[in-house]
């Protein structure tokens, strides 16, 4: 029911709040995830810009990235990010135990992406001599926005755990558990920007 | 009743109990009122510092040849100077300060939404401020307020600081957004409709987005300016294939809409000021709210209206002037309105008012001057003078600094339950209005004979106005001191003010001053509008509010 329609009514309504209720904190984690979004949009914005305005890209000297590795390293964080879906439909429908499962499964894929990405970082830097500050724009844009996505994997992956041991503690129950919500909501966040970055980086 | 109705850990789980000690209270306070008043102190305290840097400038631009401090001092001190007053002073004071002093009592709330959240945007501010000050003892940033590479790439080490001082501000900003958005969208009172509430909260809730979302762009050319310096990683450097304009891209799409996070809680405060003293109800409520909107978003499409030099492609530089120009529009419905508001009102001249007159006259000629800016062809010919130094503090100082004190007269007795003393407030004024003027006028003409801005010494010519510029600012640094006079004398001498000495109808004068820290006893209902003059007041459910019954939940407090 609209705030509005209470009052239409004339009756006196719910009183407001002081505590933070899961809407209030739902809308505020989107808000969030809105304002972390532009922070890439901005970096996505500084690495096109730079691009377009050189001497083509890859930039001399440098080669194309591996499209092949960096497709199936994808597969896998999209992976993960059905996994983390199936986690909290499981916990909505009281299956706990396939939860837990889910959820794990949605750390090690994280793990796993994060792993394949320091492989390609390994072999960028040793073996092709790419590094963060001595490639030009290529080094920086490339290492800059992989790497705040990686830290984004990485920040994740931790809260996730979190969630594990909160989760085998009894934290949240079947009409409490905003944190699970926010961390499906934030690991696909997270898959949603490799989207971005994958096809930016890799494709065009 | 529905109260009743309420279970356990309703209401009475709703109403904390009252936070004792010093500490608690007043230091890391949960209670909006409370930090909204932290950060207006804090704020004050960053204007003094900001505004003797300003006069360290006036003082150096008394003789043509300076000599008061060394160029390179110079370079840093208007740096500092731009940077603290914009982020430490006038964002912060209208932002974290009267908007959350004010704007969760008009809408019927307990409190922001995130408590905690708020506190700790609170604190991040000074400790942020400090690190901004502190880039002096390394070498303070020397680029100007915008900080254009390469120069803040050659900058001193205090140029990282400043990088990240500003970098923690933003994250102390958002963080403010995002609490008044949800704030505002989920914790109305019940029949607060949307165009039921009053314009401060619409000032409020058209800024918010804009502070969640362009002080994040922000953040992203802070960090990578920060990196390029510290670790060489090139994005602005030219040798390098960086770009010096993409930082002018990514700095002016936060640093444009940032000048309406300046002046839209500024247009709130006037919307409340301007319909009570003039005792009419505000002209054309709809058309003031839903103009903020508007220029909330065209604000996020003309940043290259800076640019005009940089070296834009033509077929792009158009449409940004022509934006800019659109922008005039809502705006001029503002002007407008107000200017309507005033037409045969019963006009009350307390200090508050004549700041918010004053505001009307000084935005109005800011605005024109923007216009003029907008134009390309006049642009080309002023940027980088004397007269954009005009033209931003026509609406910084004359538009935000005169909605703060018109603020500060008009709820100092919300916040301490005194009123600001008005002889003192009247001499505050005019002093402030002649200084102001003084001061800033003569820059216009200054800069279309083409007086460089952020040089450390100029022509022979132009030192009578420089002279007269300078010394009109003494006036004006003058009357903030008797404005800061006003203020502790008042806190312990003022005339008791009463809930509502002023016979202002929004909802956060129906309640004590000071308010109970949990603001209402009883949640009100609303009926309409605030600004019904004629009309008994819209509210219901605040008979007990000021007698002396106790608060529901002191019955039920756990």
């Amino acid at each position: 029911m609209s705030v509005a329609a209470i009052g239409a009514d004339g009756h006196d309504g719910v009183d407001q709040l002081y505590v933070e209720t899961r809407e209030l904190r739902l809308q505020g984690f989107l808000l969030f995830l809105i304002s972390d979004c532009v922070l890439f949009s901005s970096f996505i914005f500084a690495y096109l810009y730079l691009r377009n305005s050189g001497q083509g890209w890859p930039p001399p000297g440098i080669q194309r990235l591996d499209v092949a590795f960096a497709a199936w390293n994808s597969v896998v964080l999209f992976g993960s990010g059905a996994t983390m879906h199936y986690a909290l439909e499981n916990f909505k429908h009281g299956n706990f135990i396939r939860y837990m499962w889910f959820l794990l499964a949605t750390i090690v894929l994280g793990a796993g992406f994060l792993g394949g990405q320091a492989y390609e970082y390994n072999h960028l830097i040793f073996g092709e001599h790419v590094t963060w500050w001595g490639s030009g724009i290529f080094g920086a844009s490339f290492f800059t926005l992989t790497g705040m996505h990686g830290m984004h994997v990485f920040f994740g992956v931790c809260y996730l755990t979190v969630l594990v041991l909160q989760s085998a503690a009894g934290v949240y129950t079947k009409g409490k558990y905003f944190g699970i919500t926010a961390g499906t909501l934030y690991w696909h966040f997270v898959d949603v920007i490799w989207v971005v970055l994958f096809s930016i980086f890799y494709l065009i | 009743m529905a109260v009743a109705a309420i279970p356990a850990g309703g209401i009475a789980g709703h109403i904390h109990p009252e936070p004792q000690g010093f500490v608690r209270r007043y230091v890391f306070s949960l209670d909006h009122k409370i930090i909204g008043i932290q950060y207006i102190i804090t704020a004050f305290v960053f204007m003094v510092l900001a505004g003797l840097l300003a006069e360290v400038i006036r003082t150096q631009l008394l003789n043509a040849n300076g000599g008061f401090v060394a160029p390179d001092t110079y370079n840093e001190v208007y740096s500092v100077h731009g940077s603290a007053m914009v982020w430490l002073v006038i964002i912060p004071l209208l932002t974290g300060g009267f908007g959350n002093l004010v704007f969760p009592l008009q809408i019927g709330a307990r409190d922001v939404a995130f408590p905690w959240l708020n506190m700790l945007s609170f604190w991040i501010f000074p400790v942020a401020g400090l690190m901004l000050f502190s880039s002096f003892l390394m070498g303070a940033p020397t680029a100007g307020w915008m900080e254009y590479p390469p120069v803040s790439l050659q900058g001193a080490a205090g140029t990282s600081m400043w990088a990240a001082a500003i970098f923690l501000v933003g994250v102390s900003s958002t963080m403010t957004g995002i609490n008044f958005v949800v704030t505002i969208l989920k914790m109305r009172a019940p029949g607060m409709t949307f165009t039921r509430m009053p314009l401060f909260v619409w000032g409020q809730f058209a800024t918010a987005p804009l502070l969640m979302i362009a002080t994040t762009a922000l953040a992203a050319a802070l960090a990578a300016l920060f990196i390029e310096r510290q670790f060489g990683v090139p994005f602005f450097d030219p040798t390098k294939g960086g770009s010096p304009v993409m930082w002018q891209h990514m700095f002016w799409f936060y640093s444009h809409p940032a000048v309406y996070i300046m002046i839209l809680p500024a247009f709130g405060i006037i919307s409340e000021v301007l319909p009570t003293f003039s005792r009419k109800p505000i002209f054309g409520y709809k058309l003031i709210a839903f103009s903020s909107m508007a220029i909330a978003l065209a604000g996020f499409m003309v940043w290259a209206h800076h640019m005009f030099t940089s070296g834009l492609a033509p077929f792009l530089q158009v449409p940004f002037m022509i934006i800019t120009f659109v922008i005039g529009v809502p705006t001029g419905i503002k002007i407008f309105s107000w200017t309507a508001t005033l037409w045969r009102g019963k006009i009350h001249y307390t200090t508050a008012m004549l700041f918010a007159i004053g505001f009307v006259g000084l935005f109005t000629l800011g605005g024109i001057t923007g216009i003029f800016l907008a134009a390309i062809p006049f642009d080309l010919h002023v940027h980088g003078t004397y007269f954009i130094v005009g033209h931003i503090h026509y609406v910084l100082v004359g538009g935000s600094l005169m909605g703060v004190f018109a603020g500060m007269y008009y709820w100092f007795p919300k916040m301490s339950g005194r009123l600001l003393n008005e002889t003192l407030g009247k001499l505050h004024f005019w002093l402030f209005f002649i200084g102001f003027n003084g001061t800033f006028i003569p820059m216009h003409w200054l800069g279309m004979l083409g007086m460089p801005r952020e040089v450390a010494t100029y022509d022979p010519q132009f030192t009578f106005w420089n002279r007269f510029e300078s010394f009109s600012s003494y006036l004006m640094t003058f009357a903030i001191l008797i404005f800061f006079v006003n203020v502790l004398w008042s806190i312990r001498n003022g005339k008791r003010s009463g809930p509502n000495p002023w016979g202002a109808r929004t909802l956060e004068w129906q309640i004590p001053s000071p308010p109970n820290y949990y603001n209402f006893k009883h949640i009100p209902t609303i009926y309409g509008l605030p600004y019904d003059f004629s009309q008994p007041l819209p509210y219901k459910g605040l008979e007990d509010e000021l007698t002396d019954s106790p608060p529901p939940a002191a019955a039920g407090a756990h």
